[in-house]
């Protein structure tokens, strides 16, 4: 038997490759997302090692939650005290900023794509001098040897450097390898580096260090120093080693990267979801196709034990080749994706890829496992084959009646839905949310596919009938063999059902957030000007100096700038971490409308002052006048009124402190954000008088704008625009990755088409012998392939609508206030999957028209 | 119309030292050698010879679905030899009507639409009148709206004949068109092949290996190895035998 598969497979070669490019592909994904991160791990595990190589011990203050950057300091006395320990050889102050960015020669800021532009006081623990020499001074920095060769960064020039708070000139003076003396440790960032008290002035963070590294004595036992800074400074602090500093370091990292994983994963799984339906058909249309071999098989005496044997046999055989294929290939999209990072910005240190085991074994589930898997269900209908089917001519495989189809795929799809619903609805963790999505997903998917066959008889001749109309025999033809298996239609279009879907649902959900901030910003903006970073790119946009604000209020065209700050976990309440934003108090509600529904905004101590989102509020069943007990980052708690609650949460988020408050508990002074209003707008008679002043003031502001670089101002109109895009430009490329799996759908619909094209040799013989020509032949081949692919898109975006509809419906008002579905794009999907479809049939329409007519006809 | 062997009549196509050969050097293959045959008009010719002496290939080649090595083919005016792959496919369509042994029809069609397919593909209506009288001879009037798959192989080939037919093409050849029934269902199709040429004015070649079969014909082409070697006019089933034991011997 297993001589027979074999030699099964090696007969129909074309076949036996494009199954296995299906395979291979679902098993490249795996095999590339797993080594390219667990090459990430080990280069920042290294990483990690480097950075915390400068001191024996690090003393910090013991923090319960948040960011490294909200951290409290550590207060110029408690240093002292540390470096009067005994054993302690050196105790040196560390600080560091974030959105410190150098300003090139041209005027242009620095600015890593990706990766954070860092300031940091000078290190000589971890910054390596290669070139002149460290920092002393007031007004002199180093830069790392990177940034400096990537800029043209030179010795002796003097750089605009933008901190957090202002932006001034210093002459570069030295240049620095970080982490090794040898060669420089970097993912991109930029790392500016100046004397410590000229840091510390130069970030605003005066009262103290993030933290001080401690160098033992020549002798001293490092375990004994450090019990005794610990009994030295109390429970306040922690002192660290240097294994658990890169261990932490490490996590913050993997933290980053579990992250990717779990992106490229998802990937992956959507590609072994889509390649499983390909192979399933394959194995199905196969069987079907062998009918009359394993008929004679069984009439010269082969059991059905051996009949299905072998089919698994062929399966398994289609899988391990293809899984050693899929690693060789994933090896290499590792490798290319690691291209395409150091291309947006994150150059990775070279080092070797790291296939593990665990990704070898996860690589021999999915390649073998999918195709064993497929290939149950056609090799217990191959065991059915009877003898006698060997002499009747259009057997037809028994296929599940439609009935059936319609109960038990209903039924699957109907737990699907209830699983994303409560996924979506019932407020879990994310691990147990995204498995409910997650398998309700699949499910919705699987059972989409098993009832969709009773649709696609009449679903392919309602959309053949203009190809019949218009286009006559081939048209005709088309459609026919389009609708001739329901089921290979159902489950060729449901390779491409589920990229579509995707796409839709995320068309839907993206249309939706846009129109609700469109609408926010219809209905919710007050203010004339938005000051805030220039950088472009995803993510939240870097900070900018607080001094830009000041200079915006001087001007006296400006009646009122409110600064906007926030920090995710930058609070906890009740025990749990919570984003805040801080702002002007007073001003809140005159450059914003966050809908308040009870309370003032302005009335009361901004120092004790809390606004709550009515979501929260609700939560914590506090209402306007209650108390709220708060803990900051720096472990000191607060007793906040609520002063107001919001109905609006998209502006200030959940959780709305005042900036004074914000002070006095974060080290960071760069600004996120801010606004401006205009003096005498709202007096100002006529709609001329009000672009006089509009177009004075926006003279005014821009001249102060323009002295910092990194910084831009927008009026509503363009505030919108840029909003809008960059939206949009999310959306997109979150649907070109999605796309990818439409590459493998279209290896399906060639799969399946070349296959039912070998399944009709002899028709094709008989349509090309009585007058039939290649070119009628070809196209009747394309509509077959354009009615399935049709159907696919039509099926998916509906499901995809669907959906997202629903997904739209569950989110959270701060996100998503309106449904919205995108029609235009939704058609255009289809138009993509029919385009699809037609590229996916020249290759076996240029084959069937390439055949020899007697040869063909002399196939049965 | 009747036809009388001394009279010369037109010829609706003709091999002129045609030959096929498969493969080369040892394994050569000289399917057909030199062969010289021309098929009137208006006449029903059966083909007989031993099996591999080269029949269907004769048919293939003068029916344009493969090329011969050397020589010449003619439909009507037209050389076979001469003719691009397009224009073969439509002297098909337009002028050669062909009969396989067995699974002439396409299965999502019913037989209706397989009878028109020919003209279907050319875009055209065809000449209904036409096609209703060859549907009439069929005896299939009240079945034309079924499937292949719901008729019986003898009505299937019928079918086929039919198709042939409908598209008044100058010349029609069928492989051992009876080859897979029982006598009763050949007797069908091969009176409905008769009276096509009898009452239509059709030109038929039939290849066939039953001497009754071949006794409907006007004529008797012999083959062995590729060359005409015998013919008989006006046969019945004894002359068959007769000839083809002479042959054998
Ligand atoms: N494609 C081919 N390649 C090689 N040789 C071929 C090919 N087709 C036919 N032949 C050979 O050519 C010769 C004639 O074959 P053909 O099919 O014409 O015979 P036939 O008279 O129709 O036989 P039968 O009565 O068995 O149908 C045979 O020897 C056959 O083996
Ligand atoms: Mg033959």
């Amino acid at each position: 038997m297993f001589k027979l598969a074999l030699r099964s497979l090696i007969d129909k070669k074309l076949r036996f490759a494009l199954t296995t490019l299906v395979v291979v592909i679902g098993v490249m994904f795996v095999v590339g997302s797993f080594t390219l991160t667990d090459s990430l791990r080990s280069t920042f595990a290294g990483l990690a090692q480097d950075i915390a190589r400068g001191a024996d011990l690090t003393v910090r203050v013991d923090q319960t939650f948040g960011g490294d950057f909200e951290r409290a300091t550590v207060p110029e006395a408690v240093a002292e005290q540390v470096a009067g320990v005994e054993g302690v050889d050196l105790a040196r102050p560390e600080l560091a900023a974030l959105n410190v960015f150098i300003v090139d020669r041209d005027g242009e800021p620095i600015r890593p794509p990706g990766p954070p532009a860092l300031g940091f006081s000078f290190n000589p623990g971890s910054f390596f001098i290669t070139e002149g020499q460290q920092p002393v001074a007031p007004g002199e920095f180093a830069t790392d040897t990177v940034t400096a060769a990537n800029n043209d960064l030179r010795i002796g020039e003097t750089y605009q450097i933008n901190g957090p708070l202002d932006v001034e000139p210093f002459e570069l003076v030295g240049l620095f390898n970080f982490g090794s003396p040898d060669s420089h440790t970097g993912l991109g960032q930029t790392m500016a580096a100046f004397e410590l008290d000229e840091a510390q002035r130069f970030f605003g963070m005066e009262d103290g260090y993030q933290a001080v590294g401690v160098l033992v004595s020549a002798g001293a036992d490092v375990s004994e120093v450090q019990a005794r800074l610990e009994a030295e400074l109390g429970d306040d602090y922690r002192v660290i080693t240097q294994e658990v500093d890169a261990a932490e370091q490490e996590e913050d990292f993997n933290q980053v990267v579990d992250i990717f994983n779990t992106v490229l994963l998802v990937f992956a799984f959507i590609a072994v979801f889509v390649s499983a339906f390909i192979i399933n058909n394959t194995f199905q249309i196969i069987i079907g196709q062998r009918v009359r071999e394993i008929g004679l098989w069984r009439a010269i005496g082969a059991t059905p034990a051996q009949v299905s044997r072998s089919v698994i046999t062929e399966s398994a055989i289609v899988g391990a080749l293809s899984t050693v294929i899929g690693i060789g290939l994933g090896l290499v999209l590792a490798l290319g994706l690691r291209a395409i990072l150091e291309v947006i910005g994150f150059p990775l240190p070279p080092g070797p890829l790291t296939l593990q085991p665990r990704t070898v074994v996860l690589a021999l589930l999915v390649g073998l496992g999918v195709t064993m898997v497929s290939s149950i269900a056609p090799a217990i209908r191959a065991r059915k084959i009877s003898p006698v089917a060997a002499l009747s001519q259009d057997f037809q495989l028994g296929a599940t009646g439609l009935r059936r189809r319609l109960i038990t795929g209903g039924a699957v799809l109907a737990a699907g839905v209830v699983s994303l619903a409560a996924g979506m609805t019932a407020g879990l963790d994310t691990t147990p949310t995204f498995v409910l999505l997650g398998v309700g997903a699949v499910l919705a998917f699987v059972g989409m596919n098993t009832v969709s066959p009773v649709f696609a008889r009449p679903a392919a001749s309602a959309l053949g009938r203009p190809a019949k109309a218009f286009f006559g025999m081939p048209g005709r033809l088309g459609r026919d063999n389009a609708s001739r298996n329901p089921r290979r239609t159902a489950s060729t279009a449901g390779a491409l059902l589920i990229g579509l879907a995707l796409m839709g649902l995320a068309a839907v959900v993206g249309e939706s957030v846009k129109k609700t901030v469109d609408n926010i910003l219809d209905n919710a903006v007050e203010a004339d000007y938005f000051i805030q970073s220039a950088a472009t790119g995803f993510g939240p946009p870097p900070g900018f100096p607080a001094r830009v604000a000041d200079e915006v209020e001087a001007l006296p065209e400006v009646e009122s700038v409110m600064r906007i700050q926030w920090a995710f976990s930058g609070l906890s309440v009740e025990g749990e971490p919570r984003d805040i934003v801080a702002a002007d108090m007073t001003l809140a509600d005159d450059h914003f409308d966050p809908q308040v529904s009870s309370g003032d905004m302005a009335a009361t101590d901004p120092l004790t002052s809390l606004a709550l989102h009515s979501d929260s509020a609700e939560s914590l069943g506090v209402g306007v006048g209650d108390t709220v007990e708060a803990t900051f980052p720096d472990n000191q708690t607060e007793t906040l009124t609520v002063v107001a609650v919001y109905e609006d949460a998209a502006i200030y988020g959940n959780w709305l402190i005042d900036g004074a408050l914000w002070d006095s508990h974060f080290n960071r002074n760069d600004l996120a954000f801010a606004s401006a209003r205009i003096a005498g707008l709202s007096g100002a008679a006529g709609e001329a008088e009000q672009a006089a002043l509009l177009q004075k003031s926006r003279a005014a502001v821009n001249e102060v704008i323009d002295r910092y670089p990194t910084v831009k101002v927008e009026n509503q109109a363009e505030f919108r625009q840029t909003q809008e895009s960059q939206l949009t430009a999310i959306i997109r490329v979150i649907q070109v990755l999605i796309g990818l799996s439409f590459v493998i759908a279209l290896i399906g619909i060639i799969n399946t088409l070349s296959l039912s094209v070998f399944e009709r040799i002899h028709e094709i013989g008989l349509l090309r012998s009585v007058g039939m020509t290649r070119k009628q032949l070809r196209r009747s081949i394309y509509w077959e392939a354009l009615i399935v692919a049709v159907f696919g898109g039509l099926l998916g975006v509906a499901v995809g609508t669907v959906f997202g509809v629903a997904t739209a419906l569950a989110l959270p008002e701060s996100f998503v206030q309106v449904v919205a579905v995108p029609w235009l794009d939704l058609v255009v999907f289809v138009v993509i999957s029919a385009v699809a479809g037609l590229l996916a049939a020249i290759l076996p329409a240029i084959r069937a028209g390439r055949m020899n007519i007697l040869d063909a006809i002399a196939h049965e | 119309m009747t036809s009388s062997p001394t009279q010369a009549l037109a010829v609706a196509a003709q091999a002129v030292a045609a030959s096929k050969i498969y493969g080369s050097g040892d394994t050569e293959v000289r399917a057909l050698d030199a062969i010289d045959v021309a098929f009137e008009q208006g006449r029903f010719t059966a083909i007989m010879g031993p099996s591999g002496s080269g029949k269907s290939t004769l048919m293939h080649c003068m029916a344009g679905l493969d090329s011969v090595t050397s020589g010449q083919v003619i439909i009507g005016d037209t050389d076979l030899t001469t003719l691009s792959e397009k224009d073969l496919t439509l002297l098909r369509r337009d002028n050669v009507g062909f009969v396989f042994q067995a699974y002439n029809l396409v299965p999502t069609l019913t037989a209706i639409e397989n009878i028109t397919l020919p003209m279907d593909l050319a875009g055209s209506k065809g000449d209904t009148e036409w096609v209703d009288e060859v549907v009439g001879a069929t005896g299939l009037a009240d079945r034309v709206k079924h499937r292949p798959n719901e008729l019986s192989g003898g009505q299937q080939q019928r079918v086929a004949v039919a198709r042939a037919l409908a598209g008044k093409p100058q010349i029609i050849f069928a492989d051992e068109p009876t080859g897979n029934v029982d006598s009763n269902t050949a007797a069908e199709i091969l009176g409905f092949m008769r009276s096509a040429v009898d009452q239509m004015g059709q030109t038929i070649v039939m290849v066939t290996h039953d001497p009754v079969a071949a006794s409907y014909a006007d004529r008797v082409v012999f083959l062995v190895d590729g060359k005409i070697v015998d013919e008989l006019l006006e046969p019945t089933p004894g002359t068959i035998r007769d000839h083809m034991t002479q042959l054998g011997a």
